[in-house]
C-alpha cells in the first residue's frame, strides 16, 4: 500500500471536471422532458389509439423497458456504422437515452391516467364542462399528483444514469474524470471528487423537485 | 451480411456469450440478496429511536443517501481504484461484487423501509404495550407482513438491476457485456454483436419482468381475499 491521496496534483483540473455538470445538467433535462412528452404521446395511443397502434405502443414498451441502456448506447454508437450510420457520441447518447426512458416514462403516465375515477370524468360532463376543461381540471391536476414522485425519482436517475454516456465519448462529469485521471493517475481523487459533485447535485435536484411539487402541485414529497 | 452472421453464429462464439450471461445472472443474484439482508439491516438501523443509537442511525442514512445518488459506474470505479490502492491486482469479480453489494443494499434499504412502514401503526404501538423488544416486533410483527410489500418492489429492481450489471464490463469484469466486446473487439461485425447481445439482455429481462408483475398480482389478491374473511 504505497498510495497516498494528492488532492494538490489535481487542483488545477477541478475547475474543468466541475464544468462537466452542465453537459450532464443539459443532457438530463432534454432527455427527460423529450422522452416525458414522447412517453405521454405513447401512453395516450396504448389507452385510446386503435388496436393496432395500442399493441405497437405495447410492444415499444417491452423492448425499451427490458433492454439496457448501456449495450443500446454501444449498439448505436459501435454497431450502426457498420451499416453506413455514423452517429456523433452526443447524438447517439440522446437517442438512446430518450428512447429508454420513454417505455419508463410511458408506463408511469399509463399508471397515472388510469388511476383517474370514471365518475369523477362523469361528474365534470354533468357539470358541462368541455373536454379541454376536463383535461385541464380534472385529468392533468390528478394525473400530476399520482406521477410526480415517480417522475421526480425517474429524473434523479436519468442524471445519474447520464454517467454512461462518458463511454462513448461524450465529455460530461464522469467522461471528464475518465480523461483527468488517465492523464494525472490520481484516479481516486478524481472519481470522489465527482462522487461528491453527484451527490450534491443529486440532492439540490431532489430539493428543488419537492419544492416546485409543493408550490405548483401540491404534492407533499420528502425532501430526500 | 451472411457471411458475417455464419462467422457469428458458431457454437464456440454462442457457449462463450452464454458463459456472460450465465456471470451477468450470477451477480444479480449475489447483489439482490445481498443487497436485502443489507437493506434489512440498514433499514432496521435506520428505524432506531434511542439516543446511543443516532450515530448508527445517521451512519446507515448518510450510507443509503450516499450510494443511492453516485451513478454506478461511478461507484464501480471508486471500488476498483480503491480496491487496487488497498490489494495490487484485486480480482476484478470481487470489485464487481463488492460494488454491486454497496449500491444494492443502498437500494434495498429504502425498499425494505416502505415495506415496513406499510404496516398500520396501531399494531407496533400495541406490541410496545405489551413490552416486544424491537427486535421481536420487526421479527414477528413486521417482517410476516411487510414481505408481500417488499417481495414485488424487489423482483421490479431486479429487474432494472440485471440491466445495470452490464457497466461491470466497463471494470473489466467477464460478463454477458464483456463477451459482447470480446467477440466485436475479435472483427465479428458489431451490428450483429451487439444486437444479439440486446436479445440476451431481453431474453433474461422480460421472463423476470412478468414474474415481477405476476407475483404482485398474486399477493395483491391474496391480501385482498385476507381482507374479506
Amino acid at each position: 500500500m504505497n498510495y497516498s491521496l494528492q488532492f494538490g496534483q489535481i487542483a488545477a483540473d477541478v475547475p474543468y471536471i466541475l464544468s462537466g455538470a452542465w453537459p450532464t445538467l443539459w443532457i438530463t433535462f432534454v432527455t427527460f422532458f423529450v422522452a416525458a412528452a414522447l412517453g405521454l404521446f405513447i401512453a395516450m395511443v396504448r389507452l385510446k389509439g386503435g388496436p393496432l397502434a395500442s399493441r405497437l405502443a405495447g410492444i415499444w414498451v417491452t423492448l425499451t423497458t427490458n433492454s439496457p441502456l448501456f449495450v443500446v448506447l454501444f449498439f448505436l454508437f459501435n454497431g450502426l456504422p457498420n451499416w453506413g450510420i455514423l452517429l456523433s457520441p452526443i447524438a447517439a447518447t440522446l437517442i438512446a437515452f430518450i428512447a429508454i426512458s420513454s417505455g419508463y416514462l410511458a408506463e408511469i403516465q399509463r399508471g397515472g391516467i388510469q388511476s383517474v375515477r370514471q365518475a369523477e370524468l362523469d361528474a365534470a360532463e354533468t357539470l358541462g364542462m368541455s373536454r379541454l376543461q376536463i383535461l385541464r381540471f380534472v385529468i392533468a391536476p390528478h394525473v400530476i399528483k399520482t406521477t410526480y414522485p415517480a417522475l421526480s425519482n425517474f429524473f434523479i436517475f436519468t442524471m445519474l444514469g447520464t454517467s454512461m454516456a462518458s463511454l462513448v465519448g461524450v465529455n460530461e462529469l464522469t467522461g471528464r474524470a475518465i480523461e483527468v485521471s488517465s492523464r494525472t493517475f490520481r484516479s481516486i481523487e478524481v472519481f470522489s471528487l465527482v462522487a461528491v459533485t453527484y451527490v450534491v447535485l443529486s440532492l439540490f435536484a431532489s430539493a428543488a423537485l419537492a419544492l416546485v411539487g409543493r408550490w405548483l402541485f401540491r404534492v407533499k414529497a420528502r425532501m430526500i | 451480411m451472411i457471411d458475417h452472421m455464419s462467422a457469428l453464429f458458431t457454437l464456440g462464439n454462442m457457449q462463450f456469450l452464454l458463459r456472460g450471461a450465465g456471470m451477468t445472472l450470477l451477480l444479480t443474484m449475489i447483489g439482490c440478496t445481498a443487497g436485502l439482508f443489507g437493506g434489512f439491516l440498514l433499514a432496521y438501523a435506520r428505524g432506531s429511536k434511542g439516543t446511543l443509537t443516532a450515530p448508527l442511525r445517521w451512519g446507515a442514512t448518510a450510507f443509503v443517501e450516499i450510494f443511492r445518488r453516485i451513478p454506478f459506474l461511478v461507484t464501480l470505479f471508486l471500488v476498483l481504484y480503491t480496491a487496487q490502492m488497498i490489494v495490487p491486482r484485486a480480482p476484478l469479480f470481487w470489485v464487481a461484487v463488492v460494488s454491486i453489494c454497496l449500491l444494492c443494499s443502498a437500494y434495498m434499504a429504502e425498499i425494505v423501509r416502505s415495506g415496513m412502514e406499510s404496516v398500520p401503526a396501531p399494531q407496533i404501538e400495541a406490541a410496545e404495550v405489551m413490552n416486544f423488544s424491537r427486535w421481536r416486533i420487526t421479527w414477528m410483527i413486521v417482517l410476516p407482513q411487510a414481505w408481500k410489500v417488499i417481495l414485488p418492489s424487489a423482483v421490479s429492481y431486479m429487474v432494472m438491476f440485471v440491466k445495470d450489471t452490464a457497466l461491470a464490463s466497463q471494470a473489466g469484469v467477464f460478463e454477458l457485456m464483456f463477451a459482447g466486446k470480446a467477440l466485436a473487439n475479435r472483427g465479428l461485425d458489431p451490428f450483429l454483436v451487439f444486437a444479439t447481445v440486446l436479445f440476451a439482455y431481453f431474453v433474461i429481462s422480460w421472463p423476470l419482468a412478468r414474474f415481477g408483475r405476476w407475483l404482485e398480482a398474486q399477493l395483491a389478491r391474496r391480501t385482498h381475499e385476507g381482507d374479506r374473511r
